[in-house]
């Protein structure tokens, strides 16, 4: 028995050494990236200057159009990311001013994910590589269930999300193959021409005093980041459209631009807009809080 | 409670460490510690279905005993009958009653005689098709004065409800189990390392090979009517090594596990893939329900004696109650059918009992023929496979139509945002290690042992499937 158990102490040793010596590597290989994803390329750069800082989920990563800012002279990137919660976009400006980043305005897509306090796995998952290595990634997610598991124990975080971090990602990483996340400024336009699900129901969710929500109004006023948020359009056939009054009673600051884009032919699906709606969206944004800036 | 888990991970330890250190004094305190420590690993399931477990259980050991003690034939009958009844009456309510009333009402409404069927609301108990077979040969193998019967009703409970082949087998035999059960087990250190290395394998097939192929495979075939043939060729494959990883994989952990408790399971998997014709493939696939079959049903009903028509007959009846066990669906009597129609060449020509020995491969004219029977048997097997993972039977014709309509052969992006071909190169790896150890329990042991575990341990943690398919498909049945 007494060597059965040298045996299993030994094997269990051997996993030990494995999930560290991979935890490294797969860590180190994410540090040293900032090409494919939104998330390393905030982590891994300096400190940079902007005029516009788009943040939300993909109704903003769809809905802004950094080009049309670009042309009025304003430096802009669209951080939205496709199903990122309001946790995400206080993270990622969370490490934006961690960066020092010089930000005049942040324009953040609040709307449906006032909703709720929770994490969105698949993007939440891509600041896991680098907990060990920013205090602000390591406290923003102390408060999760899971925290101690994905702190403590070496690359269970890869293997908890394996579909998003783990051995392919990191590969791809490693060999930096390129994706189009980056392109257009951050922003990623629905062009297909196939009409999709232009039916939605909403009435189930109920907007709330969102706590991601107060942080990201806390970031900006300690770091003098002027912040608008905004509401975005959808479709005409949703049920539930009072959730944007409802959004509003609660925050009262937050611009519902809900209705600003009408008619079918300017969405993707109900809840994104296509490249045209998003131009025509983009514009009414820049004509009502940089134009009338621009002016005075 | 999935063996893949990270609760069974503690869960076995602590099981392992008391059974050796707290219960290991005589064979009862070892068998009974088995029998709680089973129930409990059911009860994680549901624990309402434990009544059920307990009364097959109860069903089997008393007509057991009252079989054996009657010595009128009638009476002996009326018990053995009674004990049948109960146990397929189980299976035939909670697995096949939905199928059967459904099925009717069909039948009735395309002849014009509209019904709605009277369905149950019942959820199918974990493993009942595992533990029911159990009892099932039990009480036939008394009632044919194979076997006497267990009297000590612990044992009996034991050789039922054992954790590791509760809820997907292997499917044991009294005459096989009950005697090891019987006696003290003593702590062996070799067997107990086969134990972890059949474990680790185990692991290996499940989440880095089944798991991983499965989210192709479920890409495809979730998708078929827009794949083009290449994908929904590689569809079926993919499809063949997750059934194939997924419950020999399961088979190896529970046999490796129940080395480290000093029982010695029946083997399920033989390297079936490397069979040469049909009829080899089910003497390597899914072992313990095969021979079971061959035992229980087949000799009975006369076997391989006895005119060309009544063998074909009973061919068919086996392939199709097979299937059937599989699961209330007409996919599965598709399948079992199809692999009769695949034996029935090799028994008309007498050729079902040729390659009897493992496969070789040499440099020779003879290893071409061999090779290519290989791929044969595998490619009949995928496409027999279209059917058994398809919901319906016109979904697998239109899946096996398309690969030969949607003529092209280039690679796909798929939904689950990855290239059809990018598995091939794992797949093939997994199908030469499997290769060279086909005379081997598992590919472990032997030389270099240490750094063989080292890469399987290296594997499951970088290359395992983690985010989806935790479950083993055999569970379901």
């Amino acid at each position: 028995m007494q060597k059965f158990l040298t045996l299993v102490a030994k094997i269990l040793l051997t996993l030990l050494v494995l999930l560290m010596a991979l935890d490294w590597a797969y860590t180190t290989v994410y540090l040293h990236s900032s090409h494919r994803g939104k998330v390393e390329k905030i982590f891994n750069s300096k400190a940079e200057n902007f005029d516009v800082v788009i943040l939300g989920s993909s109704r903003a990563n769809n809905h802004f159009v950094p080009e049309l800012f670009e042309k009025k002279g304003l430096k802009t990137f669209n951080y939205g990311m496709s199903g990122a919660h309001l946790f995400e976009a206080s993270l990622m400006l969370k490490l934006m001013a961690e960066r020092n980043y010089k930000i005049k305005t942040v324009i953040l897509e609040a709307d449906l994910g006032l909703c709720n306090e929770k994490e969105s796995e698949m993007i939440a998952a891509k600041f896991l590589p680098y907990i060990h290595h920013s205090e602000v990634i390591k406290n923003h997610f102390s408060g999760q269930a899971d925290f101690n598991e994905l702190y403590y124990i070496p690359f269970y975080r890869y293997i908890d999300f394996d579909a998003l971090i783990g051995f392919r990602e990191m590969y791809q990483t490693a060999t930096d193959k390129p994706t189009n996340i980056l392109d257009n400024q951050g922003y990623h336009p629905l062009t297909s021409n196939k009409p999709g699900n232009m039916k939605n129901d909403i009435r189930a969710l109920k907007p709330i005093r969102n706590k991601y929500y107060e942080e990201i109004k806390q970031i900006c006023k300690q770091n003098n980041y002027n912040l608008i948020t905004v509401m975005t359009p959808m479709c005409t056939n949703v049920k539930g459209l009072d959730y944007f009054e409802k959004a509003n009673k609660i925050y009262p600051e937050i611009y519902n631009l809900e209705n600003v884009v009408e008619g079918d032919q300017y969405f993707s699906s109900c809840g994104h807009m296509n490249d045209a709606g998003a131009r025509m969206f983009t514009e009414v944004v820049i004509n009502r809080f940089f134009e009338t800036k621009q002016k005075q | 409670m999935f063996f893949n888990s990270l609760t069974f991970a503690i869960f076995l330890p602590i099981v392992f460490l008391l059974y050796w250190f707290v219960f290991s004094k005589t064979k009862s305190t070892q068998n009974a510690f088995l029998v709680v420590v089973s129930y409990y690993f059911y009860s994680c399931w549901d624990w309402r279905f434990l009544f059920l477990l307990l009364f097959s259980t109860l069903i089997c050991y008393f007509t057991g005993i009252q079989i054996e003690k009657s010595t009128q034939e009638r009476v002996r009958k009326l018990w053995f009958w009674t004990s049948l009844t109960a146990n397929i009456g189980f299976l035939a309510i909670f697995k096949y009653y939905n199928f059967f009333a459904f099925s009717f009402s069909e039948a009735l409404n395309s002849i014009g005689l509209h019904s709605s069927p009277l369905l149950l609301n019942v959820i199918l108990p974990v493993g009942i098709s595992f533990y029911t077979f159990h009892g099932l040969s039990y009480v036939i193998d008394i009632y044919y004065k194979r076997i006497q019967s267990e009297k000590n009703v612990v044992d009996y409970a034991l050789f039922v409800s054992y954790f590791p082949l509760l809820v997907a087998g292997p499917i044991e035999r009294a005459t096989h189990l009950l005697p090891e059960i019987k006696v003290k087990r003593t702590f062996n250190f070799e067997k107990a390392k086969e134990g972890v290395y059949q474990i680790i394998w185990g692991l290996v097939k499940k989440v880095v090979i089944a798991d991983t192929c499965a989210t192709y495979a479920n890409a495809v075939f979730d998708n078929y009517s827009s794949m083009n043939s290449l994908s929904l060729i590689l569809g079926a494959v993919y499809f063949a090594f997750q059934i194939y990883g997924d419950f020999s994989g399961y088979s190896d952990m529970a046999l490796g596990m129940s080395k480290l408790f000093g029982l010695d399971l029946l083997r399920n998997f033989n390297y079936p893939y490397f069979s040469r014709d049909i009829a080899e493939f089910w003497r390597r696939w899914h072992i313990s329900l095969s021979s079971w079959f061959r035992d229980y049903l087949y000799i009975p009903l006369g076997g391989s004696r006895g005119s060309k028509i009544k063998q074909v007959r009973n061919v068919f009846i086996i392939f199709v109650v097979s299937g059937f066990w599989h699961g209330a669906n007409w996919t599965f009597v598709a399948w079992g059918f199809i692999n009769a129609m695949y034996f029935l060449p090799s028994l008309l020509l007498g050729t079902n009992r040729t390659n009897m020995e493992t496969a070789e491969l040499h440099w020779d004219f003879n290893s071409i023929k061999v090779f290519f029977s290989i791929l044969a048997t595998f490619s009949i097997t995928c496409l027999a496979w279209i059917f058994f993972r398809a919901n319906t039977i016109q979904i697998a014709f239109d899946y096996i139509g398309k690969i030969f309509t949607n003529g092209t052969f280039a690679s796909q992006f798929l939904q689950n945002q990855r290239y059809s071909y990018e598995l091939l190169l794992l797949v093939l790896a997994f199908v030469l290690v499997e290769w060279n150890s086909r005379y081997k329990i598992e590919p472990i042991s032997g030389k270099y042992s240490w750094l063989k575990m080292t890469l399987c341990l290296l594997a499951i943690i970088a290359l395992g499937t983690y985010a989806d398919y935790k479950e083993f498909i055999y569970f379901q049945f």
